[in-house]
């Protein structure tokens, strides 16, 4: 049996930070990855779906070029090529943490890691792997941290067949549908849906819920939606379900209310599980909450004193950044020091087309908290920037607290709405005020002097906006 | 024609009362029989009903004004009428005048009525000195924050506190007469490091406009810099003030306590035959609680021992020949404790419809403050809250108070066998002016003797 001060189990955005962190702190460390290094996020998440939703981004500006003087001639695309490429990107980053992992002397073992008792972890290797034969190996384990993260729900009521597919089946395709059915209009589904229909399959989205990306505030999902339906064509049905889901070799086939819809493809987009099975927890005395999670305090320790958790595991956001930020948490505590999350803001980054950003509170959630707030607005189109390089639509908007002016909360709709959040969320955890944004100077032209026009916006006075009742007595 | 809206008399010691709040606006139809507004004495809360029909055509007294007893505080009528310009009633003076001599001495019982915290009123409370027949009461007034403007201060300096959102208590004056300059100002912020102090835009805007004195914060922040959660607690923290009821309990328990040397004595009752008695009587029907037998126990007992009955002021002593049983009832925002009159000369029966009466209007809120008020004795029993023992508080204008325990089942020793008995614990307070040790000790006894002498109570029930 090798022992280690510190075992993580899982690999992600949030194990192997919290591996590098023990390490620098002093900690023997061991890394158990059952798969693939980078987690859910570099190999079947954010970075694959990133790289093709850049491809498919700019095959979509490519071919509206001629708006902005180009000819470029017909415009066509090789999907296995853009395949390759996200590929390429995810083996390129894969191999950068092996790297570091290697160079901060973590020691990884390749296997299903489950726990025997609080100090003794069994790796057994993965049963389909390639077969090399690798004997179970015993880890002592002083403490312990799980990062096992989370996989996509795959529901009872869809068929089992290749033209059903979650996110991570669908990155695995080498060739594009002609037609798919996005079932599931969350964050997920919405990008799914922008990037193939930029690429030209015909897509329709069926959401149980009244709207899609429900939690947002309304106007944020209205600049999304008529952009989805009425440039990119998307067919959204909201409110509604999916009955009688069938397969076959040709096609999928599902009714939603009174219609029936039939595509290539179906992609499931319903929400994501923790991935505990394997673990056997309960030999540490650890048990899962009802949702399948492993609850947390704000150090990140379970109810087993030695056992840590972070990330997806734990619920919450499943956001990669907020896995990262606890794994490092973790890491301190673990090593005995004394450190409290702070997740106070996080932001959350949709990448549509348009992009959406939200951090801190929205509209509706502040409402919902009945604090009396103001909301600053500043729309691209009035934007020297925006229409310089031929994306004049959408807005960013603060909402702010109508007593102290403090920065509450922020949405950008709009291209690189997801670059743009940086500011506010620096801006929201430094509790500036309104005031302060507005006064505070903004390099001309940028997309970035959006906020600050914005901030002007919540005290009435918009420099760059025509007063209303002045509008009025004009037309 | 229009009729005159006048707090009404509601007990022989109230003399003033405060309007808490008018249920009826201006302008209102106004039936008979409606509640017109909420007035609060330091006994009990209250609601005031319309004698006449009509339209309120005034309201001559707000909402936190204390005024005596018979004021005009509002004029019903018809919409129109004219209305005689009265003079508001005058506001009542804060000192007491020399107290009276006593004609009966008011109960000082611990009315928190139902609903009064709840209400959690965040104006000033108005405080008002009863003309009191006895001398303990006299509440002052709370402590007022100190405000900047009461120092001597100038202008520019006082403005500078308040942008610096900084307490200027501490700061030394050095100008004409001690008053504060803005020099002193500033060399005091230079002085305590405020130019180090961290703290975010929001939450510095937060403490100036609610006059946080941020030097006095610790940021609970891993950046040390002083957050919107640091305000936030520190604006929760704030001290505030307390209803005028609270206060009162508050002056009069504390004035009871250092004014009363109190001393205690302890005895253990065997109740399991009392309590197979009890449930006997259930069985056929008649229902009685271990409360009501206490009660007419403590009521026979204090007639057996007068001396309990009575009080001192340490100079004189007061006999009184009537035995008035105070019964403390825990309500959820405090305590009320409502008076069986005459509880020696009651049936157990009575006593127990009494007390179960007495309780339920408690619990409405509904006593009045006549019946909350002279009893000569008080019993506070906590059995229902698991509690093995503890010690009460004797109630100004007494000489002592029973507290009275959980039955608990214990091993106890009889005829030199250990054996499972119910076992009570009651504690007697006493004021050892008028109550010496032995006199407590055989009152206690005698209490404890008729609870485990059930042929006693086999003949009364």
């Amino acid at each position: 049996m090798e022992a280690f001060g510190i075992v993580v189990i899982g690999g992600g955005p949030g194990g192997y930070p919290a591996a590098i962190r023990a390490a620098q702190l002093g900690a023997s460390v061991a890394l158990v990855e059952k798969e693939e290094l980078g987690g859910t996020c570099l190999n079947w998440g954010c970075i694959p779906t990133k790289s093709l939703i850049a491809s498919a981004d700019l095959y979509a500006r490519v071919k509206s070029a001629g708006a902005m003087g180009l000819n470029v001639g017909s415009a066509s695309f090789d999907y296995a090529a853009m395949v390759e490429r996200k590929d390429q990107v995810v083996r390129t980053l894969r191999n950068g943490i092996k790297q570091l992992l290697k160079a901060n002397g973590i020691k990884v073992f390749q296997g299903i890691a489950a726990f025997q008792s609080r100090s003794r972890i069994l790796v057994s290797p993965q049963v389909s792997s390639s077969g090399s034969g690798t004997e179970p190996v015993i880890l002592g384990a002083g403490k312990t941290i799980i990062a096992t993260g989370t996989a996509s729900a795959m529901p009872s009521f869809l068929p089992r067949h290749p033209r059903v597919v979650e996110s991570r089946a669908f990155l695995n395709l080498r060739s594009l549908p002609a037609s798919t059915l996005v079932l599931g209009g969350g964050i997920i589904g919405c990008e799914f849906a922008c990037m193939l229909a930029q690429l030209g399959v015909r897509v329709t989205v069926v959401e149980l819920l009244e709207d899609i990306l429900w939690s947002l505030d309304a106007d944020v999902r209205r600049e999304l939606r008529r952009h989805m339906e009425r440039t990119l064509g998307v067919r959204i049905f909201t409110g509604a379900t999916l009955e009688e889901i069938s397969a076959d070799d040709q096609r999928v086939r599902g009714r939603v209310q009174q219609e029936w819809v039939e595509t290539d493809l179906l992609l499931a987009a319903l929400g994501r599980h923790a991935v505990t099975q394997e673990l056997q927890a309960e030999n540490t005395g650890l048990t899962a909450n009802e949702g399948g999670f492993i609850d947390v305090d704000e150090y990140g320790r379970t109810q087993v004193a030695t056992v840590y958790a972070i990330g997806d595991v734990t619920g919450g956001p499943l956001l990669a950044h907020a896995a990262t930020s606890q794994g490092l948490v973790a890491a301190e505590n673990a090593c005995g020091r004394y450190l409290r999350k702070n997740e106070k803001y996080v932001p959350n980054c949709i990448f549509t087309s348009p992009e959406i950003g939200t951090v801190g509170l929205s509209e509706q959630e502040a409402q919902q908290q009945g604090r009396k707030i103001k909301t600053g607005k500043s729309m691209l189109g009035a934007l020297g920037k925006a229409l310089a390089i031929g994306e004049p639509m959408g807005f960013v908007k603060w909402v702010a607290d109508a007593e102290t002016d403090q920065l509450l909360g922020a949405a950008p709709a709009c291209p690189h709405a997801t670059e743009l959040i940086a500011e506010a969320t620096v801006a929201l955890r430094a509790e500036l005020t309104g005031a302060e944004l507005a006064q505070t100077i903004h390099a001309h032209p940028t997309l970035a002097e959006l906020w600050m026009e914005a901030a002007h916006a919540l005290e009435g006075e918009p420099i760059h906006t025509i007063p209303k009742h002045k509008a009025m007595k004009n037309g | 024609m229009v009729r005159t809206i006048v707090v009404p008399k509601l007990g022989q010691s109230e003399e003033q009362a405060t309007i808490v709040r008018w249920v009826k606006k201006e302008g209102d139809v106004i039936a008979r029989g409606d509640v017109l507004f909420e007035i609060e004495t330091d006994k009990a809360l209250l609601e005031v009903e319309s004698f006449f029909d009509g339209t309120l055509l005034k309201i001559a007294v707000p909402e936190g004004q204390t005024v005596p007893i018979q004021s005009v505080v509002g004029f019903i009528g018809d919409p129109g009428d004219p209305i005689l310009e009265i003079v508001a009633p005058p506001a009542l003076p804060q000192k007491t005048e020399a107290a009276h001599a006593p004609a009966e001495t008011p109960r000082q019982s611990l009315p928190a009525p139902a609903g009064e915290l709840a209400r959690g009123r965040m104006e000033k409370p108005r405080l008002r000195e009863r003309d009191t027949r006895s001398r303990e009461i006299s509440v002052p007034p709370p402590p007022e924050p100190v405000k900047p403007e009461l120092f001597k201060i100038s202008p520019r300096a006082a403005k500078l506190v308040k942008e610096s959102a900084v307490d200027p208590t501490p700061i030394a004056g050095t100008g004409p007469g001690g008053r504060i300059v803005e020099r002193d100002v500033t060399a005091y912020l230079e002085a305590k490091g405020y130019g180090r102090l961290l703290i975010t835009p929001a939450a510095k805007k937060l403490a100036v406009r609610e006059g946080i004195d941020i030097l006095s914060l610790q940021a609970r922040d891993d950046s040390g810099r002083i957050t919107m959660g640091d305000i936030e607690t520190a604006i929760a923290e704030r001290p505030r003030p307390m209803t005028p009821m609270r206060q009162l309990i508050a002056q009069r328990l504390t004035q009871s306590y250092v004014s009363t040397p109190h001393f205690f004595v302890t005895v253990s009752a065997d109740v399991m035959e009392l309590e197979s008695f009890r449930s006997e009587l259930k069985s056929q029907g008649v229902s009685y609680t271990i409360t009501d037998f206490i009660l007419k126990a403590a009521a026979l007992a204090l007639a057996e021992f007068p001396t309990v009955n009575s009080t001192t002021d340490g100079e004189s002593t007061r006999w009184r020949s009537r035995i008035h049983l105070g019964l403390a009832v825990a309500l959820e925002q405090g305590l009320v404790v409502p008076v069986i009159r005459d509880a020696d000369v009651l049936t157990l029966a009575e006593i127990h419809d009494r007390a179960t009466e007495l309780t339920a209007r408690a619990r409405a809120g509904k006593l009045t403050p006549a019946e909350m008020t002279g009893s000569t004795f008080t019993i506070s029993n906590m059995g229902m809250l698991d509690i093995e023992n503890f010690t009460a508080i004797i109630n100004p204008g007494e000489s002592a108070i029973l507290a009275v325990s959980s039955i608990v089942k214990q091993p106890v020793v009889r005829d030199d066998q250990i054996v499972i008995r119910s076992m009570m614990k009651m504690t007697l307070s006493s004021d050892h002016r008028i109550i010496d040790g032995a006199l407590a000790a055989r009152f206690l006894n005698a209490i404890r003797k008729k609870l485990e002498e059930t042929s006693l109570w086999k003949r009364s029930a």
